[in-house]
């Protein structure tokens, strides 16, 4: 009995001591899935990124529940705006997290009180002035940052808007120049431009429809009555806007095929994205299936991060994919669900002091995600890669190996350190893990090169010597053969 | 059968692949061809296809080395070979082609043997090479592939005793007729399928009672 009382007491310590030992943070212990896709579009789990670092609410700030906020923005001074869409109000919050810094719910127009209609989308320019796309007044509203009004953009007029036609911003984003892009709720044709001084001045990145050779068939078949009836093929509208540091846009739209979701559109509205080796800058990769769940990704809004990097924020599968200047992907994570760190209804998604911050509309909350050791050392390396420090990077990939061995990125960031070091062989081998065939092929050129300088010489003696002797012995083998003929034939002529 | 794989069969087997008008006419007419080589032949076919998809170099290879299956490649090819043989020769039965099973089977599977070595040097020589040379691996493959067709077109004109007009009509015919063959065996196995499940529900039906 007494020994009995003895091994519980015992096992109860251990039990104890168990409990108070440090919990490594592992992809389990997130709540939702951290994978990427591999060179053959294979699905691998990685370490988190990201992992759930709390929430900022209504109710955390002390300012009352949000209600259905549709946008968040971050300004260069490192506060942070929430459209607080139904209740008509702007909300910054200090660059803590902690603590409103003051609400924008009215402003001074004309010398009357003047408020907003469902603001749904929120900027501050690199100017410092904030611009609200108020939805139901019909215009955008440019205010200084302490709240007094600058200007109003309102009824943009032109012979390319279609008559009627009735303006109501969606998102606005703001370039170095105060330029406004603007997404209209149905407006098919592209990204609203408005001049400096608010003057509208055409259209930008307009999505071209995509008809497949069976749609255009049935197009020339149908008849003028039959064409009426079908539906018509329109182009998708843009969901969400960001501007990086040269003022190239970055725009996303919901692509039926999920091959593209994002276009990133130069001063001429073109889009010049990379897509990355898969083709592919439309998020996940396998998208076949049936059901609510099945399907391409449905990208609502991107964030640039600097350094070529930029995420999207899914809200098909609540999922963030973050990709670098070349379209590969660096790492997804997220999810649908109720848990902290998982969404329902994601609608923005902003950088703010390194950590992501994902704004759901439904829930009323911002999430924020810090990133892991995993995370910042892939961000890192990407970035000193960008800057042409491929050298740099070299201990940041090799952490990475030993955190995530089958990282390919990290593979062929090391083989390139190799290439440019002159070490041809190692280099084969990394960028083989890698799988990069271009670099693998300039290793290989000049490994190859290598081994014939060094080899050459000997080859070519081994050659010279192997060819006198062949024609040695076979002249030797003519001559006993035509000895042996003499033979026979004398002894012929003598028999 | 050890006829079947004679040195003197070898032997035609290459004359063949350098002479196949000649090569196929005495085929047909004096069975100087063996239908176990062509067999065999396609096997070696099917092998030397799934190691070039396995270990092609990777800056040629758009296939993930875990993903193939050589048994099943093999069975997949001796499927369309058996469905091209039945396939041609039901066609050109019917469309005075004078070539027997045996010899049909004989010029498909010879034809098959350029392509043998095509792709084992190709395999090799893709070792080798930068991305910017990848044209001269697709050219090698790329001369197997046509030396194959023209061997395997010359083979069954020459059997079947045809113009390459005719040729080109009964190979046309010779695929609709193995989609035909794959329908019905489909709509076979089908059904076959609902009668076996019918007696098993019986089956289950009454060990369930007793």
């Amino acid at each position: 009995m007494k020994f009995l009382k003895k091994l519980s007491s015992l096992l109860l310590a251990a039990l104890m001591l168990a409990a108070c030992l440090p919990v490594q943070a592992l992809a389990d212990d997130v709540p939702y899935q951290t994978y990427n896709y591999d060179y053959w579009e294979e699905i691998v789990q990685i370490p988190a990124p990201y992992v759930p670092d709390g929430a900022i609410s209504g109710v955390s700030l002390n300012c009352g529940t949000f209600a259905s906020p549709q946008d968040i923005c971050v300004a260069p001074n490192g506060d942070l705006y929430i459209a607080d869409t139904g209740h008509n109000r702007i909300v910054v919050v200090d660059g803590t997290g902690r603590k409103v810094e003051r609400i924008i719910d009215s402003f001074e127009n004309e010398g009357e009180t003047d408020t907003f209609n469902a603001p749904t989308g929120v900027c501050v320019s690199e100017n410092e002035r904030l611009y609200v796309a108020d939805r139901e007044n019909q215009r955008i509203v440019v205010l200084e940052l302490d709240g007094t009004l600058d200007h109003i953009v309102r009824d943009p007029q032109s012979d390319v808007l279609p008559a009627g036609f009735v303006f109501k911003p969606l998102k606005i984003s703001v370039d170095y120049a105060d330029r406004i892009y603007c997404i209209a709720q149905n407006m098919f044709q592209g990204i609203l431009v408005f001049e400096t001084d608010g003057q509208f001045s055409g259209f930008f990145g307009t999505i071209n429809v995509q008809l497949t050779l069976w749609e255009k068939f049935w197009k020339k078949v149908a008849t003028k009555e039959e064409r009426q009836n079908q539906t018509l093929y329109i182009a998708t509208e843009f969901t969400g806007m960001d501007i990086d540091e040269s003022g190239f846009v970055y725009a996303t739209n919901i692509d039926e095929n999920g091959l593209q979701g994002v276009r990133r559109l130069n001063p001429r509205g073109e889009d010049v994205i990379k897509k990355g080796r898969n083709e592919n800058v439309g998020g996940d990769l396998w998208i076949n299936g049936s059901g609510a769940y099945a399907g391409p990704s449905q990208i609502t809004d991107v964030v640039y991060r600097g350094e070529g990097i930029f995420s999207l924020l899914d809200r098909k599968r609540g999922r963030v994919f973050t990709y670098d200047h070349e379209g590969n992907l660096l790492y997804i994570f997220g999810g649908l669900g109720t848990q902290e760190g998982t969404f329902t209804t994601p609608v923005a998604i902003e950088q703010w002091n390194g950590e992501l911050l994902v704004l759901d509309a439904t829930r009323a909350e911002i999430y924020r995600f810090s990133p892991t050791e995993y995370g910042s050392l892939i961000n890192q390396a990407v970035a000193l890669r960008y800057d042409g420090d491929e050298a740099l990077a070299v201990p940041l990939w090799e952490r990475v190996l030993e955190l995530d061995e089958n990282n390919e990125l990290a593979c062929s960031g090391i083989g390139k350190a190799y290439l440019s070091a002159g070490d041809n062989k190692a280099a084969m081998k990394y960028l083989k893990l890698g799988m990069n065939r271009d670099y693998y092929s300039v290793a290989f050129k000049r490994y190859r090169s290598e081994i014939l300088r060094a080899h050459l010489g000997q080859a070519l003696t081994v050659l010279g010597v192997v060819i006198v002797a062949a024609v040695a012995v076979t002249k030797l083998r003519d001559r006993f053969k035509a000895k042996g003929r003499g033979k026979k034939e004398k002894g012929g002529v003598s028999g | 059968m050890r006829a079947a794989f004679g040195k003197e069969k070898w032997r035609y087997l290459l004359y063949t692949m350098t002479h196949p008008v000649d090569g196929f006419y005495w085929i047909r007419h004096q069975d100087r061809g063996s239908v176990p080589l062509a067999v065999l032949l396609v096997i070696c076919f099917s092998l030397c296809f799934s190691i070039n998809r396995i270990s092609a170099n990777f800056i040629v290879n758009d296939v993930e080395p875990a993903s193939v299956d050589s048994l099943q490649e093999l069975s997949g090819v001796l499927l369309l070979y058996v469905l091209l043989c039945v396939g041609n020769w039901s066609i050109t039965c019917l469309m005075n082609g004078s070539g027997r099973m045996k010899d049909i089977a004989i010029a498909i599977g010879y034809g098959c043997a350029p392509m043998i070595p095509a792709l084992l040097i190709a395999t090799v020589f893709s070792q080798f090479i930068t991305v910017e040379e990848g044209a001269f691996y697709y050219l090698i493959i790329g001369l197997g592939v046509a030396y194959a067709v023209i061997v395997m077109l010359l083979g069954i004109r020459q059997v079947h005793d045809y113009t390459m007009g005719k040729t080109l009509v009964t190979l046309f015919l010779t695929f609709v007729a193995i989609l035909f063959i794959l329908f019905v065996s489909l709509l076979l196995i089908d059904l076959i399928g609902q009668v076996y499940n019918f007696f098993r529900s019986i089956y289950t039906e009454l060990v369930f009672r007793m």
